[in-house]
């Protein structure tokens, strides 16, 4: 199959009237994921020093999270080069690996906060949870890669991937990470529709989900995580307890009004009102300091960095490249929308983390790599 | 396009993007409106919630007003004293209680146990209620505290006004002490503060608890004012003093106003020769001015220190005080009675010669003792002293001539009357709160109190001053600066005006009449012989503090503590246990002619008042004679008096 003809006729369709190659005039097109990544990062670093300033007079946090970029830029190299395809012949691989990290946490991991999710390998430690999420989708991209899905999957076929959904989940549950167990979940569901799900099955599926809720509600969540949600429904129900992160957090956001108090001068992060504010808070501290239209402007690079992500996996060749480019994309958004949704007090308050603007290496580390597999896609894509 | 795997599929999936692209816009669609819900319509009631977070309105203490001597001394001042403090609520809400105190352990130097055993001491309590840790910081630990209190929540470091005492704990039983008002005072304390907020007292508020502190709160106190200072979720202040932090919105700062100074009519100088007279030993002193009722000096011993109970009582030291029998905390010059014993003596002098039933030349003489019905009641010098006047009786303090005087009067009524004319049995009305009122008995008090009737040999022993008699150490200051000034009874004075914080006088207390007696004069002359003689005649009951001139006259008092048999009497005091010791008791004046300091001392088990309570006496008047008259006392007139011994001055009767 002639590759040059093809690629013709295929960009004609798309506008009858141009000259030149669609690819070629929007070659910069494959770097767009990693420019927005580079800007938001930078906005980021710069949010973090003004959210670290209090506690952390030597700035050993935000050095931390540039010795964190400088391994992920490592990375990012690496991942971009070879081709993706390696990572098909090592989906079960990886999803392996990581799971031993998982069960491996659960072994000889260090506690913090009351749960135990990291393992240190020497002077750093890891969050195996995080890479998961990467790790997930690879395997998903690649069970997917060979089964047609355009009549709907039906309960048979959501048998399998759901074990093996499951097994880590289960994992990540005991740590306990509800987030990113949450994160892992809606990435899965998201795959699943995005392959499409069978309607009559969709529907039952609501059906239990409607059902299982309550039952979950009351036997499988911690008593603080149900209060979590209590107050969530309603915080003003525990102010100054179960619900003053939220409270607080929902304070800092509006504060900032329309143009911020100016970076570094947040009080509500700088004066300690807001908890884990340089982690998974931080854009309590971000829309404190910077106001609406700053707030705005970086919701609109993330919904960019998202559409390059999905367009990415829109125009990709290869189902496993697509599959691959539209989970990890999903991961992004996923990320994005509970970190803000529970910021701004729309979602209970789950750990996690907002991509590139939260301190964390281990997501950080996901994100970046996560980003390295979109580029390496969208430039791979016509290498044979 | 060549489309690796199934294209149909790929094609399938592309098509998918449509509904994709429709949640991701519907997602970014919440999330703006959410933000524009909280920045841009909420905004203005978000900002103002974050600014009341962070800003909170603190107290300044008004600082409390100081108490001067007569001179203008500082007896009691305010000093700053930084202390540290946990709570107990924040403690357990920073999730790491163990490395918090171990880290404040190092830092303050204090065992973790003994921190842990502080903070369990209180469980119970309110736990957002700051339990005190450790009191009065060197400036490195309050440094080291400052630099780490951030890695230290539930730790704070406070600054607090301690109340100091310039001479620690010496006159500390007048001037009392504040503390901190505890829940069950607080509504009584506010009753009489009615609705004025300003002055409502609070919890956390210290309130004098004794003394003067106590007495004269309402002027010592200010009104504490407010500031708005930038503080952190757990409330910890940014700053912890005025000029090294953020101050916000200054113009919204309530000055405080400090409290009223008080200008006592003490004089520093004889508190501190009164604590020295003391040493070791224990019991009141109180000097007053018989011109005026001034109180010159008043101190009580053994004393405490005000600073150590002004900023929460530590429980340990506080056990301590309460416990101790030689009762620190008593106000020994007001809040002790006993029985005069033979200072008593002059009372009754007076009582026999106004009603006339001795004169100068009376005289009895004394054989050791005399007999009482079938019962012998002893004089306390076995040999007796022969021929006695009421000069010499006075001078030697010889019993049995009083108890003659005892049965020539008509009844005891007739010493009570000259007894309460010169203030005793009642309370002197000085300004300190909690003064007993001694007792002096009469025949209707006696059958008032046990419904039967007076006999009259116990009137033999309330001439000497024992039985039912009961007297404080002001009463018998105040009725010898009566008797000696003829009879007036002056209130005794001991805050002489109260000053705002500029040294502008408030109020000015001018010497109150109690009462008047009109003594003769020749009851007075012959009374003040005898007292004169006491000290400086051969045979004086006090002879050996004569010091030619430095002259001083008084009167001892022996005072039995516990009621012993007759062989036990003359048994040697020293050989007692101490708490079975004889009190000593000495009231002496100066100087002789128009003489302007009395001087009551109650010393406690001190065996004898000549030995014992003289000496106290005798510091106290060398230094206000050496102070006040620098002209005729002082070591060149010391000198010259000691070569001619015979140049003593000599009242005589009816001069």
């Amino acid at each position: 199959m002639s590759y040059s003809s093809m690629e013709t006729n295929l960009d004609q369709q798309f506008d009858p009237n141009r000259t030149t190659s669609y690819e070629e005039e929007f070659k910069w097109l494959k770097w767009v994921p990693l420019i927005l990544e580079v800007i938001i990062l930078t906005w980021g670093m710069i949010n973090l020093s003004s959210a670290t300033a209090v506690e952390d007079k030597s700035s050993g946090l935000w050095k931390n999270q540039l010795i964190t970029i400088a391994i992920g830029s490592i990375g990012t190299i690496l991942i971009m080069f070879p081709h993706y395809s390696f990572l098909s012949r090592l989906a079960y691989l990886i999803y392996m690996a990581n799971l031993g990290l998982l069960v491996a946490v659960l072994a000889v991991g260090k506690a913090s906060l009351g749960a135990k999710r990291w393992i240190g390998f020497g002077g750093f430690s890891l969050q195996p949870s995080e890479l998961m999420k990467v790790s997930m989708v690879i395997f998903l991209a690649k069970y997917f890669e060979n089964k047609s899905t355009s009549n709907g999957l039906k309960i048979r076929d959501l048998i399998m991937p759901t074990i093996f959904v499951m097994i880590p989940l289960a994992l990540i549950l005991v740590q306990p990470d509800l987030g990113t167990a949450m994160i892992i979940l809606l990435v899965y569901g998201s795959m699943l529709l995005f392959l499409k799900i069978s309607p009559k099955v969709l529907v039952g599926l609501t059906i239990l989900a409607a059902l299982a809720l309550p039952v979950i509600y009351n036997y499988g969540l911690k008593p603080y995580q149900r209060m979590r949600i209590t107050t969530f429904l309603d915080p003003m129900s525990d102010p100054k307890g179960a619900g003053y992160n939220s409270i607080q957090s929902m304070i800092a956001v509006g504060s900032g009004q329309m143009l911020g108090k100016g970076w570094k001068k947040g009080t509500q992060a700088h004066l300690n009102f807001l908890p884990e504010h340089h982690t998974d808070f931080i854009f309590s501290v971000f829309s404190e300091e910077w106001g609406f239209v700053w707030c705005s402007i970086l919701l609109l690079l993330y919904t960019l960095f998202i559409m390059s992500g999905l367009s990415v996996a829109y125009r990709s060749n290869d189902k496993f490249a697509t599959l691959l480019a539209f989970g990890i994309t999903s991961i992004f958004f996923w990320h994005v929308f509970v970190n803000m949704g529970m910021v701004m007090g729309m979602l209970p308050i789950v750990g996690v983390p907002l991509p590139f603007l939260s301190y964390g290496g281990s997501a950080l580390l996901t994100a970046m790599s996560g980003v390295a597999i979109l580029v390496n896609i969208a430039n791979k894509k016509y290498m044979f | 396009m060549s489309f690796i795997g199934n294209e149909e599929q790929i094609r399938f999936l592309q098509d998918r993007f449509k509904f994709i692209y429709g949640i991701l816009f519907i997602g970014v669609g919440v999330l703006l409106s959410r933000l524009f819900f909280l920045q841009m319509i909420n905004g203005d009631q978000m900002r103002q919630y974050s600014e009341e977070n962070r800003i909170k309105r603190v107290k300044i203490p008004a600082p409390r007003g100081m108490i001067f001597d007569r001179e203008g001394k500082i007896l009691i001042d305010n000093r700053p004293a930084f202390y540290v403090n946990i709570t107990p609520q924040y403690l357990k809400e920073s999730g790491k209680p163990k490395e918090v105190i171990g880290q404040l352990s190092k830092v303050i130097k204090m065992p973790v146990e003994d921190i842990e055993k502080k903070l369990n001491k209180v469980r119970g309590q309110a736990s957002f209620m700051p339990v005190l840790i450790k009191d009065n910081l060197t400036r490195d630990e309050v440094a080291a505290l400052e630099t780490w209190k951030i890695n230290m929540p539930g730790v704070q470091v406070e600054m607090g006004i301690s109340r100091m005492n310039t001479d620690q704990d010496i006159g500390s039983n007048l001037y009392g002490y504040i503390g901190k008002i505890s829940p069950n005072e607080l509504p009584s304390l506010n009753l009489s503060i009615g609705q004025n907020s300003s002055r409502k007292y609070q919890l956390d508020d210290s309130v004098g608890k004794s003394g003067l502190e106590k007495q004269f709160e309402d002027n010592l106190r200010g009104v504490d004012g407010s500031e708005l200072v930038e503080v952190d979720a757990l409330g910890r202040s940014i700053q912890i003093t005025k000029n090294k932090g953020r101050v916000l919105a200054q113009n919204q700062e309530e000055p405080s106003v400090p409290g009223k100074n008080l200008v006592l009519s003490i004089d520093r100088d004889l508190q501190l020769a009164a604590a020295r007279g003391f040493g070791e030993k224990q019991g009141g002193l109180i000097a007053i001015d018989p011109r005026n009722g001034e109180v010159l000096a008043m101190v009580s011993r053994p004393s405490f220190n005000p600073a150590d109970l002004s900023r929460g009582v530590d429980a340990e030291l506080w056990a301590k005080l309460i416990s101790d029998e030689n009762h620190p905390l008593r106000d020994k010059a007001i809040q002790d009675h006993f029985s005069p014993g033979s200072t008593f003596k002059a009372i009754t002098a007076i009582a026999a010669l106004e009603e006339g039933v001795i004169t100068k030349d009376t005289t009895f003489n004394c054989g050791g003792s005399i007999m009482l019905g079938n019962r012998k009641v002893h004089c306390w010098r076995k040999e007796g002293h022969g021929s006695v006047n009421v000069v010499s009786a006075l001078t030697h303090s010889c019993d049995v001539f009083f108890y003659r005087v005892a049965q020539k009067l008509k009844s005891v009524d007739d010493i009570a009357k000259y007894a309460m004319h010169l203030g005793m049995g009642k309370r002197t009305g000085i300004e300190v709160g909690r003064e007993v009122p001694g007792l002096i008995p009469t025949e209707a008090w006696k059958k008032r109190r046990f419904n039967t009737e007076w006999s009259p040999g116990e009137t033999l022993y309330v001439a000497i001053g024992q039985s039912f008699v009961l007297t404080t150490t002001i009463q018998l200051a105040n009725a010898y600066a009566s008797l000696i000034n003829g009879g007036t009874l002056y209130k005794p004075m001991i805050v002489k005006t109260v000053q705002n914080e500029d040294s502008k006088t408030i109020k000015e207390n001018i010497p109150q009449v109690l009462d008047r007696t009109n003594l003769k004069k020749e009851t007075v002359d012959l009374v003040t012989e005898g007292l004169w003689g006491v000290v400086n005649a051969p045979g004086g009951t006090a002879n050996w503090m004569h010091k030619p001139g430095m002259e001083f006259a008084g009167k001892t008092g022996t005072v039995q503590v516990f009621t012993q048999k007759a062989e036990k009497i003359y048994q040697k005091c020293e050989n007692l246990r101490f708490r079975q010791r004889h009190h000593g008791v000495f009231v002496g004046y100066a100087p002789i002619k128009n003489p302007s300091i009395v001087v009551a001392v109650y010393a406690e088990h001190a065996c004898s008042g000549s030995h014992g309570a003289a000496p106290i006496a005798k510091e106290v008047i060398e230094t206000y004679l050496r102070k006040y008259y620098p002209d005729v006392y002082n070591d060149k007139a010391l000198a010259e008096a000691r070569k001619k011994p015979g140049s003593t001055f000599k009242p005589t009767s009816g001069e």
